[in-house]
């Protein structure tokens, strides 16, 4: 059990950065989640810090220990991949008693350990049988049994999840959370995906080309996102960004005219941006005129998608029937709910409220 | 045309070119072997096994025997060896890797005669570089091909040379094939790079391993040009392999049912042998 600290850890290859100086503390048994579009360096940063990846500048610690340029194997810590690595010819006991015999510890713990990691993960009638006579689930499963066995400072986990379908994933997914409140070894998890992200993460860390965007904790990123970037990227269906500019107290774009809360400093060209689950339909008098162009059934709720004032809106209700495109209803923009970026930076205005 | 006439219209094809060119020499061959005949041309006489025990009454079968069995053994380790490290080196990367890949496969490509030309001028006594080679380090000369031992040696030296390129190419395309995550486990696992040649790499390199020294078995087994061009089997016999032999026995001694009884037991042992082979080292993998 360690806490980890990376300082200004950078990455390059020849001329290109793929991580541009990452300062981040990962508090002894948080969940942190590194979420971000492919390229984006989370993967690169996972791997320097298991010391798969040299790091070009900075440094990083593990507990007390300065581990910028250790193997792997000295870091004490344990990886899962997203193929799984699971070696072919070994049987899954010798997949999960290798490392332990590689550090040559005494057998009967090498035994004791291999069992206890099979009952967790419900392994223990496979312990015979090689990769390959696995299902996805079950060799993600000894993948993760792999690294339980070590009882490392900390799991480095690169997409675990990815080569399975959607509904495995969601029962990994599960597993691999309560895995965490059973061990409760810090766990650094890598992925593209943002609900996992949101679910599993006591705090998310979304990358973009090689920089951080923003720390937080799911919720924070959610209600507060830090730029144009987080704003797109956590929350599904997307946040409903317009751009525009700054009018006496109003946000006016095209013939939309939004009252924005008071004591906003903002003027300008901006961008708003509005959740979709958080616009409110209203009889047409009382709001905006939206109208409703397409009509998405997700079975509890509704997503309608459409146009107010010549802007593209997504809006997530409560499941109506019947509706069809064309129709046309009233849309409010609650002044609570608005998020306000600076156009030319991207970066969120604070309103009043926060 | 149907389909089906397709199909048989194909097997007919496959299978008269098999018959015509593979079972009727090989039946053929066989059954010279049971028949007293110095030429071709001449009618032949029914011998029964006469052949047979002639030919294992002399104690030159069981040299080439023997012989056969050292070449075969000595130029498969040194090619599966060396061909390892060969495909480990050139699958690591650095400047100029694939000019290095290339040239590597070059001596495979040449004809054996032109193999064979170069090594023994290679090892000329008056002109040869190595002879030269040798001689400027102040050792004796080597007589490469009158002390039986270095000609041995040096049939299994050229055919190393000429069939390792071969090995080198099937292990590198099969090391290209695994998972770079499997060497990336193994160490956050802790193994060293030891460790992980025998754990991984070895293990992963099994299937192809076991196709490879099987048909470089055969091969090295039944091979003639090599020694015929490099010893014709000398010095005394003492690099006669059983193909050698027989080629002898039938082309220069003119007892044709002999070299086809010879033959026709190599053929036999060495089908006994691949069987053994495969059941030791089954090719489905479990």
């Amino acid at each position: 059990m360690a806490e980890i600290r990376l300082e200004q850890v950078r990455k390059a290859y020849g001329g290109v950065v793929a991580v541009h100086g990452v300062d981040l503390t990962i508090h002894d048994g948080e969940f942190v989640v590194f979420l971000g579009p492919s390229g984006c360096g989370k993967s690169t940063t996972l791997r320097m810090i298991a010391g798969l990846e040299e790091v070009t500048a900075g440094t990083i610690r593990i507990g007390p220990r300065d581990v910028t340029e250790l193997e792997p194997k000295d870091r004490n810590i344990a990886m899962v991949f997203q193929n799984y690595a699971l070696y072919p010819h070994k049987t899954i006991y010798d997949n999960l008693a290798f490392g332990l015999r590689m550090r040559k510890m005494d057998r009967a713990e090498i035994d004791m350990r291999v069992q206890k990691a099979a009952r967790m993960l419900g392994l223990e009638d496979f312990l015979a049988r090689k990769p390959k006579q696995l299902s996805g689930g079950q060799m993600q499963r000894v993948a993760l049994g792999r690294a339980l066995v070590r009882e490392p400072d900390v799991f480095l986990l690169d997409e675990p999840l990815s080569n399975l379908d959607a509904k495995l994933r969601v029962r990994m997914r599960e597993e691999i959370a309560r895995l965490h409140q059973d061990v409760g070894t810090s766990m650094v998890y890598v992925t593209h995906d943002q609900v996992e992200a949101m679910t599993l993460a006591n705090r998310i860390v979304i990358m973009r080309d090689g920089h951080v965007q923003q720390i937080g904790a799911p919720l924070e990123v959610y209600d507060r996102p830090a730029n144009l970037f987080v704003a797109g990227f956590i929350g599904s269906p997307e946040m409903n960004l317009i751009e525009g500019r700054v009018e006496n107290g109003h946000f006016v774009a095209g013939s939309l005219r939004i009252a924005l809360p008071p004591g906003v400093e903002a003027s300008g060209e901006i961008t708003l941006g509005i959740r979709p689950e958080h616009l409110a339909l209203t009889a047409e008098a009382d709001g905006v005129a939206f109208t409703v162009r397409v009509i998405e059934q997700l079975g509890a709720q509704t997503l309608c998608i459409g146009e107010a004032g010549g802007e593209r809106l997504r809006i997530l209700i409560d499941r109506v029937d019947g509706w069809s495109p064309g129709q046309s209803i009233g849309v409010r923009f609650p002044a609570a709910r608005l998020h306000l970026f600076a156009k030319s930076s991207g970066r969120r205005i604070a309103t009043a409220k926060q | 045309m149907s389909s089906k006439t397709t199909i048989y219209g194909f097997l007919f094809v496959g299978l008269a070119v098999t018959l015509a060119l593979i079972v009727a020499p090989a039946v053929y061959a066989v059954s010279l072997s049971f028949y007293q005949m110095d030429s071709f041309i001449g009618a032949p006489k029914w011998a029964g096994l006469a052949n047979y025990a002639a030919v294992l009454q002399a104690p030159e079968f069981w040299r080439a025997l023997v012989n056969g069995a050292i070449y075969a053994l000595g130029s498969i380790v040194f090619q599966v060896v060396l061909g390892i490290a060969f495909a480990l080196v050139l699958n690591e990367t650095f400047p100029g890797r694939n000019l290095v890949r290339g040239l590597s496969i070059l001596p495979y490509l040449l004809p054996t005669v032109v193999v064979i030309l170069t090594f023994k001028w290679m090892v000329d006594g008056g002109i040869g570089i190595v002879t030269k080679a040798v001689e400027a380090m102040g050792l004796p000369p080597i007589n490469w091909f009158e002390s039986p031992g270095a000609a041995m040696a040096s049939t299994i030296l050229v055919s190393v040379w000429m069939w390792t390129p071969f090995v080198t190419t099937c292990f590198l395309a099969a090391l290209q094939t695994v998972p770079q995550s499997l060497y990336e486990a193994a160490r956050v696992d802790g193994t060293t790079a030891v460790q992980r040649f025998f754990h991984i790499t070895l293990p992963m390199l099994k299937p192809i391993l076991t196709v490879v020294v099987l048909l470089r078995a055969i091969w090295m087994f039944n091979k003639f040009d090599v020694i015929w061009l490099l010893t014709r089997g000398g010095p005394v016999g003492a690099t006669e392999n059983l193909a050698v032999l027989s080629y002898r026995r039938a082309f220069n001694l003119f007892d044709i049912g002999g070299g086809a009884a010879i033959a026709t037991i190599s053929f036999a042992l060495l089908s006994v042998a691949v069987l053994v082979y495969f059941r030791v080292f089954p090719l489905e993998d479990d």
